[in-house]
């Protein structure tokens, strides 16, 4: 092949197809590289732009009744735009092809959202309404429809700007009712508990007294709920039909079509902070994804907590005190061959050794009074960092050891001169210009922790864990607990994607974040490396 | 009648317990199954300048080498035979070698700063020797630095890293490092061979400055070196201890054939 080259090209067209040749290989990588970032950035971002709201005449394909509902074209919102407004008074032209429309009407005294695939010929005609609004509720839902207020004192309707006067009245009502019960009955529900647990009588004096409370409390629970009953808003659907929501459930209301581009912005910005700080709503296809954020993270800096010291003993050992032999040579191979042992190997592992094997054990000996319920010998927080840990060890010991052999001879030799022993010349000299190379592990290993899935399912995260792994309690981090993960939640949400599209365009916007959070971490590392880097930075 | 332009010698033979700093006797050193020093015997005087020559590999650098045990880094490496300082063996098996090294410190060829500041580099012995006074640091690095006639370039930029110095000043810091620990013996393996000449000047004064209060063992390729600032000078070939006499006596008359072939630039 190469002399048939040089046959054909003369030396100087060699050299260039050789550059070409590279380059386009480049010129691909790059490609490749932007367009998986600008796909998963604009699929992703696409989920919290507020939609426009059309008013929609069209034919029931089965029925063949004419209908009008508030809809949106949600799932394809690359392609939104492509409906475009024309003439005086905005008729709006539409596309040829079949398109999902998201319908909102009043069923049975309920406003609701269901997808439909129309055919163009069975839409009739498409406007825009400004008043109608997008609303979402507490739990995930969105319905789109024309709200009206009403307040309880009050029977005529009001106008929407008294909206927030009532919600401060909703959210007062609300903690009380939280109060009284983070106050008053879960005490009385443990005492209850405990009594059971104790066998004592049903009739016992302690016991109807505690009962008596119970009721005395539910009935101001049930007070407070009915005031709370009358606040509500009545939304109309495209009919005319009403149907009436509880202000308290509630979350907020966007009028898309009032909106400009800035006030677009706005509410996106404000969805955004909905979806960092929120819990997910509706089997994980609504609301946030804080808990699998606070996850992601907690078990990231966990995993690092742990390998960067085990890690880099590991090193110190292999480098500066194994003695240079066939079974050292060996155990440098076997730790190197770690890193090509496929994740899943250490799930299997992890949940083998560390949750049955040790995780039982603990159990057995500190927490055998709540057995047979496992406290550590379950899946968790900290197995999951531990199997991480396990599984990064490998970069961190090989990135280290290359680090504190590059430290130079002649420091060690000088330490050494000034009367430092092996750990002191290690501590005091050799670690910190050997540093910059532990960083460089550490990013390594945060970069392949934070994005690993696989063995994280085994181990310790969950779909969906009811508490955060930190709160308020003592000790306030909970080991034993599971967790929720970002790359969990993808790979949880992309089977729903295949029946239900909302669901996917949130987890474009998960990938995004994970992206953001493993870019983020890595950023943070990167810049410690560079501060050391700068400060024990050798020679002249 | 008294000769005052002729130093006061030595008899090196008949050095007595007290004006003998090191004492070697009878040495043998391999590398592996290379021996690289044989029986090497050997008085060093107290607070005088001792200059080893001979050519690459001949085994000087080995020899100052084992005076602090700094050998004992390398692997395969094994000696016979005794060195004394203080009447005491440096080579028996419960000698503290960190005293030790800190007692007879070393300066090496290339200037290598630790990568910290100006201040540290000087307080790293003193720190491990327990002093953490900050006040006492203080005095000992102004001291350390005006010894190694640094102190009046750095005194603004004692905190800044000490990357930032010259080679040479590199090199002088390296030395105030050294002093700081106030030793007994200082070895100096080719002290100025990576330096400009000016710089080596102020070197070679520091040395002879040294003597009042240490005794300097120095290596050196570079004869006039060794003419100008040692009293003592050992030449040594191929391992062995060929002539050891005062420096004076060993450039004008030497004893040894071998000796004059190498001073004269026939040899080596």
């Amino acid at each position: 092949m190469p002399r048939l080259l040089n046959r054909v090209y003369n030396p100087t067209q060699r050299q260039s197809l050789a550059i070409s040749a590279s380059a386009s290989m480049v010129a691909i990588l790059l490609l490749t590289l932007m367009s998986i970032i600008g796909f998963i950035l604009i699929r992703g971002s696409a989920y919290f732009w507020p939609l426009d709201i059309y008013t929609l005449t069209y034919a029931n394909s089965q029925t063949g009744v004419t209908a009008q509902a508030f809809a949106q074209i949600r799932d394809e919102s690359m392609r939104a735009p492509l409906i475009m407004q024309s003439g005086e008074q905005g008729a709006i032209k539409q596309r040829t092809e079949e398109q999902n429309w998201w319908l909102s009407y009043v069923v049975e005294g309920r406003v609701t959202l269901s997808r439909e695939l129309l055919d163009p010929a069975n839409v009739l005609s498409v406007s825009k309404n400004p008043n109608v609004a997008e609303i979402t509720l507490t739990n995930g839902e969105t319905v789109l429809a024309n709200p009206l207020f009403k307040t309880p004192t009050q029977t005529q309707r009001q106008a929407l700007s008294n909206l927030q006067e009532a919600r401060v009245n909703v959210d007062y009502l609300q903690q009380q009712i939280e109060s009284v019960r983070r106050a008053h009955l879960s005490p009385i529900h443990e005492e209850l508990a405990e009594f059971d647990r104790l066998g004592v009588a049903n009739d016992a004096p302690a016991r109807v007294r505690l009962t008596q409370q119970f009721y005395e409390h539910q009935q101001t629970i049930q007070q407070y709920q009915q005031q709370l009953a009358q606040y509500t808003l009545e939304v109309v659907d495209a009919q005319g039909n009403v149907s009436v929501l509880m202000l308290s459930e509630l979350e907020h209301i966007d009028f898309s079509n009032q909106l400009n581009t800035l006030g677009k912005v706005w509410v996106s910005v404000s969805r955004i902070w909905a979806f960092l700080s929120d819990e997910p709503k509706q089997a994980n296809t609504a609301g946030g994804v804080f808990p699998a954020l606070f996850g992601t993270i907690l078990m990231v800096l966990l995993m690092t907590l742990i390998v960067t010291p085990f890690g880099v003993l590991a090193a110190i050992y292999l480098s500066e005190y194994a003695p240079n032999n066939l079974m050292t040579a060996a155990l440098r191979i076997g730790v190197s061959n770690m890193a090509g042992v496929p994740s899943i190997v250490y799930g299997v592992f992890g949940l083998g050794f560390f949750i049955y094997a040790i995780g039982g054990s603990i159990d057995s000996l500190f927490y055998a009074d709540k057995l047979p319920s496992p406290t550590f010998g379950a899946p968790g927080l900290f197995w999951a960092s531990l199997t991480m840990a396990l599984l990064t060890l490998p970069v961190v010991v090989v990135a280290t050891e290359e680090g504190l052999q590059r430290v130079p001879s002649g420091i060690r030799a000088s330490s050494y001169a000034l009367g430092a022993t092996k750990i002191e010349t290690i501590w005091y000299t050799v670690l910190p210009i050997a540093s910059p190379g532990i960083m460089t592990g550490v990013i390594l290993a945060i970069a392949r922790a934070a994005g690993e899935v696989a063995p994280l399912m085994l181990v310790g995260a969950v779909k969906f864990a009811p508490t955060l792994p930190v709160d308020g309690e003592f000790p306030f981090l909970h080991l034993e607990r599971q967790f929720m993960h970002l790359g969990v939640f993808i790979y949880d949400g992309a089977f729903h994607s295949q029946t239900d599209s909302q669901g996917s365009s949130m987890m474009f916007a998960a990938c995004l974040l994970l992206l953001l959070c493993v870019f983020g971490l890595n950023l943070i590392a990167i810049n410690l490396r560079a501060r050391l880097r700068k400060r024990y930075t050798q020679g002249a | 009648m008294l000769n005052l332009f002729e130093r006061e010698k030595l008899e090196l033979e008949t050095l007595s317990q007290e004006q003998t700093a090191i004492n070697v006797e009878h040495l043998d050193l391999w590398f592996g199954n290379k021996q690289v020093l044989d029986d090497v015997s050997m008085r060093i005087p107290k607070h005088q300048i001792t200059a080893f020559i001979g050519q690459s590999g001949c085994g000087k650098s080995t020899l100052i080498s084992s005076f602090n045990r700094m050998n004992d880094l390398i692997d395969g490496c094994r000696y016979r035979g005794s060195i004394e300082i203080d009447g005491r063996d440096i080579n028996h098996p419960r000698e503290n070698v960190a005293r030790l090294r800190a007692n007879v410190g070393m300066v090496f060829q290339r200037p290598n700063p630790f990568p910290m500041s100006i201040y540290d580099n000087v307080c790293y012995g003193l720190k491990l020797q327990g002093m953490n006074l900050r006040r006492a640091l203080d005095d000992a690095v102004e001291q350390a630095l005006r010894d190694a006639a640094l102190w009046d370039e750095v005194k603004d930029r004692l905190f800044e890293s000490a990357n930032i110095l010259s080679g040479g000043q590199q090199q002088r810091l390296v030395f105030a490092r050294a002093l700081a620990l106030q030793p007994e013996i200082l070895l100096l393996d080719e002290p100025t061979s990576a330096l400009d000449p000016l710089t080596t000047l102020y070197i070679e004064e520091l040395m002879i400055n040294l003597k009042k209060r240490c005794t300097v063992v120095i290596v050196t390729h570079n004869m006039q070196q060794a003419a100008r600032v040692s009293d003592y000078t050992a030449f040594i070939n191929q391992g062995r201890l060929i002539e050891y006499a005062d420096s004076d006596s060993l450039f004008t008359m030497p004893r040894k054939k071998q000796t004059e072939d190498y001073i004269t630039g026939r040899y080596g």
